[in-house]
């Protein structure tokens, strides 16, 4: 397979890429930074910093009026990726959640830097890249007592799933799913209705 | 059993990195006592992770031709080599417990505060106090340890105040608060917490208390004090 590298982002683009839309590749990702990690291999940390360098630049932009400071954030997020990769547990989470953590940090820190004239890199403690073991325990209990129903949600498409969890799990009002995803309020009243429906006829069915 | 928990844009702003060193500290302290919050920002970060750099992608196809021909500078290939130019990975910190005693009482510091920088400790009556050295401004936080039986006088907030229980217990006119509690107060609120046992808290104002009966008026100069 031959896959042609550009300057776009977009242009990333891997064998499985089947609808040109927006999805994320998370598997691809993951072996990538695997692969910096045990290899120290710089063909994987290419593809990597060509899928999240312009993104990362383009989202610093918006939190710094100077280009330059945007360049720093992207320097130092993926510099913290290279030097950093054996902390990421792809059992514990996308590839996504991991950089876009390290990310968060070198901008909280580079903000506080600015603001406070502080350069005691605050952000690790206050969001470790390493992570801990998040207990799995009770958190969920109260609402979703029941796995079976939690692996239903599992089988929703994306978008439904995004919603349904966000509504019952995180306990967002529509208003809130509606600001955080960036849709309108119909889209989410109507996401949250044929998720209802299948998980009604799923659950039904297993239920037999 | 913790009642108490940060509100969701609260913790979506913690998320986001948007809020100040001093609150981001209260919530990551709530949320190692809270696993249910914990699950609730982990679950955020994902999503928020995911749209960051999805939704980018949809943008780029409009923007890229002007955003990138202006960023001239900007050079990924040599960026790329010097980054990867050692090999050598990070050696993780050994994680460290620091302690902190008052009075008699000596407590486990929240890990999100091991590597701050505390104050010298002052005391007043029941109350003693420690500055944590954050300097942001008007937003003071501190750990505030009240003996059993001592409270803080009947006041309101010019600004927010935000208390985390770290341990043990305190109770105003709306009920008993433990060990994890978030509670975070605004300008209307009018209380006069006392705790039976003693407590430390974590606490974070942006200005002064203000204190609102008879003679406790007298202590307004030392509002400043407490928080």
């Amino acid at each position: 397979m031959v896959t042609t590298q550009t300057q776009l982002p977009t242009s990333i683009s891997h064998d499985k890429s089947t609808h040109m839309n927006e999805s994320i590749d998370h598997a691809q990702l993951s072996e990538w930074l695997k692969q910096v990690a045990e290899l120290r291999c710089k063909v994987a940390f290419t593809h990597l910093f060509h899928f999240f360098a312009p993104k990362i630049q383009r989202i610093s932009r918006s939190k710094f009026p100077n280009e330059a400071q945007s360049h720093e954030v992207v320097q130092e997020t993926m510099s913290n990726v290279w030097r950093k990769a054996h902390l990421f547990d792809p059992d514990k989470g996308a590839a996504t959640t991991w950089i876009y953590t390290v990310m968060r940090n070198v901008t909280f820190d580079l903000l506080r830097k600015i603001k406070s004239n502080r350069e005691d890199n605050l952000s690790d403690d206050i969001w470790p890249v390493i992570e801990g073991e998040v207990s799995q325990d009770e958190a969920y209990e109260d609402h979703l007592e029941n796995k079976q129903l939690l692996d239903v949600i599992e089988t929703l498409p994306e978008a439904q799933k995004e919603v349904v969890k966000g509504f019952y799990l995180m306990e967002m009002s529509q208003e809130q799913l509606a600001n955080h995803l960036n849709l309108p309020l119909g889209t989410i009243k109507s996401r949250l209705r044929l998720a209802l429906a299948k998980l009604k006829g799923q659950l039904g069915e297993n239920n037999d | 059993m913790i009642k108490h928990h940060p509100k969701f844009e609260l913790i979506q702003a913690y998320v986001n990195g948007d809020l100040p060193a001093s609150l981001s500290m209260g919530i990551s302290i709530h949320a190692e006592m809270c696993p249910a919050c914990q699950q609730k920002i982990a679950q955020l970060t994902e999503q928020v992770a995911e749209s960051s750099f999805e939704a980018q992608t949809i943008e780029t196809e409009s923007t890229s031709i002007g955003d990138t021909s202006s960023d001239t500078s900007f050079d990924f290939e040599s960026m790329i080599n010097n980054i990867t130019l050692s090999a050598e990975l990070d050696e993780v910190a050994k994680p460290v417990t620091k302690t902190i005693t008052f009075k008699t009482k000596t407590y486990q510091l929240p890990k999100v505060l091991n590597r701050i920088k505390l104050g010298k400790t002052a005391n007043v009556g029941k109350l003693s106090r420690t500055r944590l050295q954050l300097d942001e401004d008007e937003i003071h936080s501190s750990l505030l340890h009240i003996n059993a039986g001592g409270g803080v006088p009947e006041h309101t907030h010019k600004g927010f105040e935000l208390t985390v229980l770290l341990d043990g217990s305190f109770s105003d006119d709306k009920g008993e608060y433990v060990k994890g509690d978030f509670i975070m107060l605004d300008t209307s609120i009018k209380h006069n917490p006392i705790s039976q046992d003693g407590c430390l808290c974590y606490t974070v104002a942006n200005d002064a208390l203000h204190f609102t009966q008879g003679i406790n008026k007298l202590l307004n100069p030392i509002g400043n004090f407490i928080y």
